[in-house]
């Protein structure tokens, strides 16, 4: 192995390459993949017209009332009301996929997400039913910030105690601070002048849990959720209900131009990285011609010189590529500390490992062997004279 | 030990006719031969010395090792009994740089299943003998001219073939090494192998048991100078 040290390189800034692109691109798929997850979790409900709601609960506002009769509809088996409201209403509309939102929960009732019944606590615990003035916040969110269990945050001029951190999950619950309901409502009276205005008028009969921006409803087991959204569309009046499936294609037309950028990605990494290998590998059995022609006076036979050049092909292959995977890695994780203050721009999945070493393993093998076929056929004399 | 009979080579050349390097050439070589062919640069000295050794096909003629005809053979069964029957000393060594020279010699064993002694002793015992054991974890660019040739010649030797091929083995040498591998050749070709070797130096080689001179393809004058070995 002492001549192939440029060649290992030369193959590992290839797979680098490859792997970093697909990395990116893992990262954007599991946000998309984690987002359609949990939509087609619940059925979400928000109040009809506009509102202070953001994420999946925006709209206007949705009464107890309301909530009560989506309750009724045949085929519900939970209602969960929510206040979903955006941390920093100046900024946090423009960036929706990387929006920093509170979301307030009533604890009273068991989470209907058949795919998140509970969101994953990687330090400290959750929220209790009789919490006040405390927060739950997500693992970007806390890596931001520097924050952890035990700190304080807050909150329109409120001190709230941090009592959990959520496991890393990829997707919206990262960026998430979630709090009791009774605080999420207390803070979007704070934001919101006109709902103060309104309030205090004294013109709207309104009770604290009539402050809802939206509610997630689960449906009974066996149950359609398109037909029980749409059930509930039909019998509750002047609701928005956002009919899964639907959502999940929404939610897929609204990240085409991240699914079209990450295609891209993807192509242009395996491109790139598969050039760098193929060329790498052809040049490196084409640069020892001579050597090939030698073997041959000395009597190796196709098989035997094809074995040797695969094996060498193999190794270095693998060599360059376990490299060029470490160093993606290594530059991903630096990039990811230095660069986006806790947003994470890499992942490096098992899949994206395995198949960056598979892809690179299988294009030097055909390069080396489509190098090598074209090697044999030179006679041993044209060998040695090409590559002199 | 090796034939040939009416070997014809021709080559393309950029413009005109094709040209035609050996028009008809016999050869005929005994155990114990060490045969010279002369002739200037470019008559077709090298190609003859390729085309017997089975390193480059001929457009007609046929070559036979021990009575078997081996240039009617496919191209891996040609390499094996190029392992099995020929050894080459090359002008330019020909030696792998990225191995030791130890591992150059022993590189020969690797694609001829010769049994008996351990490769690496042996090839150990032919580096003494040519007086180079002491650079034996060398690589070429560490050695001179002269040590890189005694290196090849061990390499052609390792596996005892009965024939020996040698392409100017002393045209890059100075005088005291190329007397070493002279001496070498010689005392190969006393010992019983064949030996055919291709110069513009003829003198360096006598006596020889047959000097040969090629021009315009042919094995002109055929045996200049007979001398018993």
């Amino acid at each position: 192995m002492r001549c192939y040290g440029f060649t290992v390189a030369g193959i590992a800034i290839g797979v680098a390459g490859l792997t970093a692109l697909g990395g990116m691109s893992e990262r954007i798929v599991r946000f998309i993949e984690g987002g359609d997850r949990f939509v087609l979790g619940q059925i979400s409900v928000a109040g009809r017209g506009l509102g202070m709601g953001a994420g999946f609960t925006a709209g206007g506002l949705l009464p107890a009332s309301a909530i009560r009769s989506i309750a009724e509809v045949p085929g519900v088996a939970g209602v969960q009301p929510q206040v979903m409201l955006p941390l920093n209403p100046t900024t946090s509309q423009f960036m929706t996929l990387t929006q920093e939102l509170v979301l307030g929960l009533d604890l009273s009732v068991p989470t209907p997400n058949r795919h998140y019944p509970a969101l994953p606590v990687r330090a400290g615990r959750f929220l209790n039913v009789d919490d006040r003035r405390v927060a739950v916040v997500g693992a970007a969110f806390a890596s931001s910030r520097g924050v952890d269990v035990g700190a304080r945050l807050t909150l329109e001029g409120e001190a709230y105690e941090i009592v959990g951190v959520l496991e890393r999950t990829l997707t919206a619950p990262d960026r998430f601070v979630i709090v009791p309901i009774a605080d999420a409502r207390a803070q979007w009276v704070a934001k919101d002048p006109m709902l103060r205005t309104l309030l205090a008028s004294g013109a709207a009969a309104m009770r604290a849990d009539d402050l809802n921006t939206g509610a997630a409803v689960g449906w009974r087991a066996g149950e359609d959720p398109d037909a029980v959204a749409r059930r509930i569309a039909e019998r509750v009046p002047r609701v928005n209900v956002q009919i899964p499936s639907e959502l999940s294609r929404q939610l897929r037309a609204s990240t085409v131009f991240f699914s079209a950028l990450l295609t891209g990605i993807a192509a242009l990494g395996l491109v790139i990285g598969g050039l760098s290998v193929a060329n790498t590998i052809a040049a490196a059995v084409f640069e020892r011609l001579r050597d090939f022609g030698v073997k041959r006076a000395l009597g190796a036979t196709d098989a035997q010189l094809g074995r040797e050049v695969l094996t060498e092909s193999l190794a270095v292959t693998l060599s360059g590529g376990i490299g060029g995977i470490v160093t993606a890695i290594v530059l991903g994780g630096a990039i990811d500390t230095w660069v986006s203050r806790g947003q994470q721009l890499f992942l490096f999945s098992a899949r994206l490992v395995a198949g960056a070493l598979i892809f690179a393993g299988l294009l030097g093998a055909v390069a080396a062997l489509y190098a090598t076929l074209r090697v044999v056929r030179l006679s041993p004399a044209e060998a040695i004279r090409r590559g002199a | 030990m090796l034939r040939a009979r009416g070997l014809v080579k021709t080559y393309r050349a950029p413009a005109g006719p094709r040209i035609r390097v050996l028009d008809g050439v016999d050869v005929d070589v005994r155990r114990g031969d060490l045969v010279v062919i002369a002739g200037a640069s470019g008559s077709g000295k090298s190609t003859l010395l390729n085309v017997l050794g089975l390193l480059e096909d001929t457009d007609a003629g046929e070559v036979w090792f021990d009575g078997e005809r081996v240039s009617a053979l496919g191209r891996s069964a040609r390499s094996r009994a190029r392992g099995r029957f020929v050894g080459f000393v090359f002008q330019s060594f020909l030696l792998l740089p990225s191995l030791t020279a130890l591992d150059n010699v022993v590189l020969a064993a690797r694609y001829v299943d010769r049994g008996g002694a351990d490769p690496r002793r042996r090839a150990l015992g032919l580096l003494e003998e040519l007086g180079v054991v002491e650079r034996r974890e060398h690589y070429p660019p560490q050695l001179s001219g002269g040590e890189q040739q005694r290196v090849a010649f061990c390499r052609a030797v390792l596996n005892d073939p009965p024939l020996l091929l040698a392409d100017e083995p002393t045209g890059n040498l100075d005088d005291a090494n190329a007397r070493v591998i002279v001496g070498a050749l010689r005392r190969r070709a006393a010992g019983g192998g064949a030996v055919v070797v291709v110069t513009h130096r003829p003198e360096a080689f006598a006596p020889a048991t047959a000097s040969f001179r090629i021009e315009n393809g042919r094995l002109e004058g055929h045996i200049l100078k007979e001398v018993a070995p």
